[in-house]
């Protein structure tokens, strides 16, 4: 057990992990109690556990708690106060994007670093390495568009 | 077209309710009795609400807003707002004034929280527009008429309804909130009159829940907290069917907990216990089923070829007309198409979370079943079900997997033994691994066509393992199941001879499930594969084709109605960009007509693109058109990634797919274009939440056959695919 000093969506949390290696996800959800980062396979291919570390999209299964120390995390719960993710919520609300939702916080915390990147319009589409079974996809083209 | 008991009984044998045909009657008689008024529960509501209230379901408070209270679960459809408006529908309420949440889980016959087309408690089907849209309504118009009648015994003189929850008499305005403990006093009026308006149904309100959906705030059952939960996880028998044999009571101090079929562990972070779980698989024996090759994808394979000539098949003696007799020739087709076993692999794996004391059990279950776990709670605890309340949350994704129990029963069994309320997460691995997936199918297909256009004979035969056989609800020979031939069987094709056929794949230990548009996504593959083969043999262009099979004194104004709106939607004389080709089918399905076309291309390895896909539906009355919209362009996505890529195999009854990376689905990149007609009706409500999918296999097929030359008649197209591949 050791404790760890994060910052996430600019406050500070200390928090105590069974071990150095154990995802920044986990963290987030079972010790910080911001769920609304998702587990969705925990091998960095599904994207529902995507956040954004020091500005740039991160799978978050695969970034252990050490890795997230002083960094600058920013979750989906940290949207609102980022110029790009409120314009990107606005954008998913707008073209009512979500259907079962689950998804849809990597894939806007996704869409706010691909932003934040330079990219806009259609252009942030190819940078959403992030998988939605409900296929909501051609709710989210139509959102990019609008950015 | 069904009557709403036929439907009923359908739902309760394709989805295994066990409710016999004199409950579900009963069910669907009593349509408006969860709206009236009984004492108690009114009390109760009063109680929680703080604040007078209407009806079961209908709730108002203090500020004026009006909560809509429901027994559908909402996975990702929509379906708590699209029933939301039709209270506001007939409440002239605003919009911003509406709350939809869900209703607790009650076991009461009849369940005052059941779909009124079937009485259960229960999520899927495609039911709960179908289900709710009339009572719903009504319900809503007699609470508006008893709060006016609250406003004229309360305040005197005679009062109208107004705008956005308010009540008038001349230049007076009151709200709903001020007169609704008088209006709780009062008997609701025995009918009412429904609105005219429509200010809400067939407009595209936007959806309560998505705002939610985009800041982190939406709880789905894996975001549920509760004071001192520890958090756990479980692994199960790496075979089908296993359950524990032997286990250690602990290792190194972490206590193991024996739930029979799984063995459960817990920790501070679901982290920890998902790695304690795994570190203790090699500690666990299990006892397996004697036959390996019941749950073996090649050997059941094997089997299912020899049934498709069995001398020994069950006739659907409802579908039957004369004597069908196909030789072979020039103008027969004989034909075996073949599909998968499929996982459901919702996004959100399984999970639940219970507190189970001594006299008491909560349980927060994100599930489309909560008719199911009151009893299973109670079971499992020794509690009377007065006892136990089920928080239903939201789900990240149903699609059928939701349905079932086994995930909440491991809850309550390991809040039960460890005496904590526990939160327990499926690892992706053991969700994959512990389906219950899509039944694989056989099906073969022998019909004669004439020249003109005509199905003279038509030998449909289906064989596939049984939901219903494995689950003791149809006895293992000789059933009419009609799950199982859903989606053949109905068809509003007009054919001379016909006889439906089916053969179960018994036995099979792979465990199996309700997927997305159940029978219909395996049977309409073949049909409308077979009926675009039999187009070509007889010359004809497969919509004229099928517009003539609908057409006539017998025929079906619906299924014409749909394919006359894709051929104009499509421009359907005139060819498709080059290089593709276009291919459609149709489906009578769900209370629904539906009619798709996909034009298909290929990429640079040769294989097929599905570039853009066109969508014709009749669903009756809409409630909302845009969500009509999503819901086929989802059941597009979902019908594309199991049409290219879809299919568990299990070797020796061990699945082969534990994660995403080896289950290949759409990506956004991948996702074509999506043309959507709804044909204007004045029908009742049909479904949409699962007719979006199973017309997307033919199409793509039928319109790869025109682009190649080749009949692809085996899915999934590309076996093997991995996240990885392009």
């Amino acid at each position: 057990m050791a404790t760890y000093k994060l910052n996430v969506n600019g406050k500070s949390y200390s928090v105590t992990a069974s071990s150095a290696d154990m995802p920044l996800l986990w963290v987030l959800r079972d010790k910080i109690g911001l769920t609304g980062t998702k587990y969705g396979c925990g091998i960095e291919v599904c994207g529902a556990c995507t956040v954004l570390v020091d500005g740039q999209p991160e799978k978050s299964c695969d970034m252990s708690v050490q890795e997230a120390v002083g960094r600058k995390i920013v979750t989906v719960e940290g949207l609102a106060a980022d110029t790009n993710g409120v314009k990107a919520q606005a954008a998913w609300v707008a073209k009512q994007v979500p259907q079962c939702g689950f998804c849809q916080s990597g894939m806007l915390v996704s869409a706010t670093g691909a932003m934040k990147a330079g990219h806009h319009g259609s252009s942030i589409v190819p940078e959403l390495n992030n998988l939605c079974v409900c296929g909501t996809y051609a709710r989210i083209k139509d959102a990019a568009k609008t950015l | 077209m069904k009557d709403i008991n036929e439907t009923a009984d359908d739902f309760a044998t394709e989805h295994g309710t066990g409710l016999s045909r004199r409950a579900v009657l009963t069910g669907a008689a009593a349509l408006v009795v969860p709206f009236v008024f009984t004492p108690a529960r009114k009390g109760a509501m009063a109680a929680t609400a703080g604040a007078g209230s209407i009806g079961a379901y209908i709730k108002i408070d203090t500020a004026n807003n009006v909560t809509v209270i429901l027994g559908a679960s909402e996975m990702g459809q929509g379906i708590l707002s699209g029933l939301a408006q039709l209270v506001a529908e007939e409440m002239n309420l605003n919009w911003s004034q509406v709350r939809a949440e869900h209703a607790p889980a009650s076991i009461a016959w009849p369940n005052p929280y059941g779909n009124p087309l079937f009485g259960a408690q229960l999520t899927g089907g495609s039911t709960s527009t179908r289900g709710w849209y009339a009572p719903l309504r009504l319900a809503a118009a007699k609470a508006r008429d008893t709060l006016i009648a609250a406003a004229n015994l309360q305040e005197g003189g005679v009062w109208a309804l107004g705008q956005g929850g308010t009540l008038t008499k001349g230049a007076s305005s009151i709200t709903f909130a001020q007169v609704v403990v008088t209006a709780s006093g009062l008997p609701l009026p025995s009918s009412a009159t429904l609105a005219t308006t429509t200010n809400f149904i067939g407009q595209k309100m936007p959806r309560l829940d998505v705002p939610s959906k985009t800041n982190g705030t939406a709880v789905f059952g894996m975001d549920v907290k509760v004071t001192g939960m520890k958090f756990a996880s479980t692994i199960h028998a790496p075979v089908q069917g296993g359950t524990v044999k032997t286990m250690p009571a602990s290792v190194s101090g972490t206590v193991l907990y024996n739930l029979g079929t799984a063995v459960g562990v817990l920790a501070d972070d679901t982290w920890t216990a998902m790695k304690l779980a795994k570190s203790m698989a090699s500690k666990i024996t299990w006892n397996v089923p004697a036959d390996p090759n019941a749950a073996d994808s090649a050997a059941l394979a094997t089997a299912a070829q020899g049934l498709v000539a069995s001398p020994t098949a069950t006739a659907f003696a409802a579908e039957t007309v004369g004597s069908p007799s196909v030789t072979p020739g020039a103008s027969s087709l004989d034909a075996t198409y073949s599909l998968p076993f499929l996982a459901h692999a919702t996004m959100e794996t399984v999970n639940c979370t219970a507190s189970v004391t001594a006299n008491a059990c909560e349980i927060w279950a994100p599930t489309q079943g909560q008719q199911f776990i009151p009893g299973l709670a109670a079971t499992i605890t020794g509690l009377p079900t007065s006892a136990i309340t089920v928080h239903t949350t939201l789900m990240g994704g149903g699609l059928g997997r939701k349905f079932e129990t086994d995930y909440v029963a491991e809850a309550i069994k390991l809040s039960k033994l460890a005496k904590v309320p526990v939160k327990l997460i499926w690892s992706r691995e053991e969700d994959f691994k512990n389906d219950y997936y899509r039944p694989s199918a056989l099906i073969r297909v022998r019909a004669a066509v004439t020249s003109a256009g005509e199905i003279t004979d038509l030998i449909y035969r289906n064989v596939s393992p049984s939901i219903n056989i494995q689950r003791g609800t149809l006895p293992a020979n000789n059933p009419e199941d009609t799950g199982a031939v859903a989606g053949a069987v109905g068809l509003p094709y007009q054919i001379g001879a016909k006889l439906i056929e089916y053969v179960p794949l018994v036995p099979c230990d792979v465990r199996l499930g309700y997927w997305r548009s159940v029978g219909e996504s395996y049977n309409t593959f073949a049909v409308e594969s077979a009926v675009d083969e039999l187009a070509l043999l007889a010359g004809k262009d497969p919509l004229a084709f099928r517009k003539g099979l609908v057409t006539g004194p017998n025929g079906n104004p619906r299924a014409l109605g749909v394919l006359s709106a894709l051929e104009t939607l499509t421009n359907w004389s005139v060819a498709p960009a080059s290089g593709t080709a276009r291919g459609m089918a149709f489906l009578s399905g769900f209370g629904s007509y539906i009619a798709m076309a996909a034009d298909v291309g290929k990429n640079s390895a040769g294989q097929a693109v599905v570039k853009k896909v066109y969508c014709a539906i009749d669903c009756g009355i809409v409630v909302n058109p845009d969500g009509v919209e999503t819901q086929i362009q989802g059941g597009i996505a979902h019908g594309i990634s199991a049409t290219m890529w879809g299919e568990v195999k299990f070797v020796k009854g061990v699945p082969q797919v534990t994660n995403f990376n080896k289950y290949r689905m759409l990506k956004i990149g991948e996702m074509p274009e999506v043309a959507v007609k709804i044909v204007t009706s004045s029908e009742a409500p049909g479904g949409v939440g699962e007719t979006g999918v199973p017309c997307v296999a033919p199409a793509i097929t039928n319109a790869w056959a025109k682009l190649t030359g080749t009949r692809l008649r085996t899915l999934p197209l590309y076996p093997g695919a991995t996240m990885g591949d392009d």
